[in-house]
């Protein structure tokens, strides 16, 4: 079995994947006043307004599913062993989407995730680096 | 604004290699065979070629310079296509534009890979880096995972349903049986769509391409240069290309087409409703959906309503990838942007064999690098015969 694929730390992204790896969601916001808005992914300037000042900010993790599917065929071998699961993507309360996994994987597909609350939690991906999956807010 | 046709540019002829699921041939060679096909084709020596515009996936460590100096050409114009599945209508525009201002008279846009599975979904995983560090440490799925979200998202927004995007597929598949090059060899039916093995919900195995080794080519010339005895001429009417639209909306489930159709229209004098077959990018049938809204053939939200009335096989009222399409004649990598291209010439110039409808002119459209949840790039180009 080959490592999962892992995000390569770059100096832009340093600071979201070693908050992931204390449990926490980091986000870049423009510095800019009249912007202010939320960046993911990490950029080297801002693709609102094209300033180049980011700052980072912890964001609350929480987040509504935008869509979902369930993914029986990965694109990676080291996937396989976890299929089928929920790749979904996350409109975060912040602004910013984000794609992720959900942690839950036993729903049946005719129940429609679109809007549903979701709050970010953080597994062990790799041995060097934690990443955000979502669960649900509220119980089906 | 003002918008310059393209006059004095012709579509001198066209090559398609054989589509194959699997091929010990390299890249090189394919790229060869589909350009020895054009050069037929359009009745042009190889040493006429002094313009060459390359889009191949599995190319690198070479690049258009490489494949030029391979070939043993002296081009005096280069490009190579960083649009995915939008580079070959791409590169067509582009070189027709070279030709108006005399930086080359015979420009040959060529598109190839050699592909199967595995090799699709390896070069997926690391296909740019937002991809390779955002989407694929969760198990994305590669491009089917992206356009599951993005087909689920038209479902819930629209109310289209598997019956409705099953229905092409079929279209299509019936449309590929009149093409001996297509892959798939046999009919499919609904319940053979609606019950295939799952690959990302609400995708199964019929809406997605087969990935395959095979390569196009399209020749492009000063009118002037074509040889009486090359076919008839096909002329751009007019076309267009569009990146990162609208910014920051992946969800949006428009393609960007929007943004220039207008003027695309206004350049070839004719609209929609003139068109005599369309030739859509379909990596998958929820962006042939998103094509037709797009390109102002319906309104958004509207195109299952506009299919079911409509007969898209060629035989039909409105035929849509007359050849098959990718989905099934094949996806051979950055091909697939030009297999429209080929298959609408093929159509203009009435060599399309058994699949021939009788089109005086028609549309086609490109799509791709997937990038951070949606393809980035989209073009699309009005074709008219003679």
């Amino acid at each position: 079995m080959t490592a999962k694929p892992s995000p390569h730390l770059t100096p832009i992204n340093e600071p979201f994947l070693r908050g992931c790896n204390q449990n926490e969601f980091w986000l870049q916001r423009c510095a800019l006043a009249t912007c202010r808005k939320f960046v993911f992914y990490p950029r080297v300037c801002c693709p609102h307004c094209g300033a180049g000042t980011l700052t980072w900010e912890r964001a609350t993790g929480h987040g509504q599913i935008v869509s979902f599917s369930l993914v029986s065929r990965p694109q990676h071998d080291s996937f396989f062993p976890e299929a089928p699961f929920y790749f979904i993507a996350v409109r975060l309360e912040e602004g910013p989407l984000f794609f992720s996994r959900l942690h839950h994987q036993d729903i049946p597909t005719e129940i429609n995730l679109i809007g549903r609350e979701v709050r970010a939690l953080f597994v062990q991906h790799t041995p060097e680096q934690r990443l955000p999956h979502f669960q649900l807010a509220d119980p089906l | 604004m003002a918008t310059v046709g393209y006059d004095g540019v012709v579509i001198a002829g066209v090559g398609q290699t054989r589509y194959e699921k699997r091929s010990e041939k390299t890249i090189q060679r394919v790229l060869w065979e589909a350009l020895d096909a054009a050069l037929s084709s359009a009745r042009f020596p190889m040493r006429r070629v002094d313009g060459l515009a390359v889009t191949a996936f599995v190319l690198p460590p070479d690049n258009v310079t490489i494949v030029a100096e391979h070939f043993g050409l002296e081009p005096r114009w280069l490009s190579q296509g960083a649009y995915g599945g939008a580079s070959g209508i791409i590169a067509m525009l582009q070189a027709a534009r070279a030709i108006q201002a005399g930086d080359a008279d015979v420009v040959a846009c060529l598109t190839a890979d050699v592909f199967d599975v595995a090799a699709h979904m390896d070069l997926m995983d690391r296909f740019n880096s937002s991809v390779r560090d955002y989407l694929g440490p969760y198990g994305f799925g590669g491009p089917n995972g992206i356009f599951a979200l993005h087909t689920r998202l038209y479902m819930d927004r629209y109310g289209a349903t598997r019956e409705d995007f099953g229905a092409q597929a079929i279209a299509q598949r019936r449309n590929a049986l009149l093409n001996p090059n297509a892959l798939f060899k046999t009919p499919l039916t609904m319940e053979e769509y609606l019950n295939a093995r799952p690959i990302a919900y609400p995708l199964g195995l019929y809406d997605c391409v087969m990935p395959c080794a095979g390569g196009d080519c399209v020749i492009l010339a000063r009118e002037d240069l074509v040889s009486a005895g090359s076919g008839r001429k096909v002329r751009i009417l007019g076309g267009g290309e569009t990146h990162n639209f609208p910014v920051e909306d992946v969800f949006s489930l428009r393609g960007g087409w929007e943004r220039f159709r207008d003027r695309m229209y206004e350049q070839a004098g004719i609209g929609p409703s003139d068109m005599d077959f369309v030739q859509l990018y379909d990596d998958y049938l929820v962006m042939e959906f998103v094509q037709l809204e797009s390109l102002g053939f319906c309104p958004p939200g509207t195109a299952a309503e506009f299919l079911r009335k409509r007969d898209t096989t060629v035989s039909g009222n409105f035929p849509i990838n007359t050849g098959g399409g990718q989905l099934s004649a094949g996806q051979a990598g950055a091909s697939g942007g030009m297999i429209g291209v080929v298959e609408a010439v093929l159509q203009l110039r009435g060599e399309a064999g058994a699949r021939q409808v009788r089109p005086r002119r028609g549309l086609v459209s490109g799509y791709g690098m997937v990038a951070y949840g949606r393809g980035l790039s989209c073009s699309a180009a009005v074709l008219a015969g003679e």
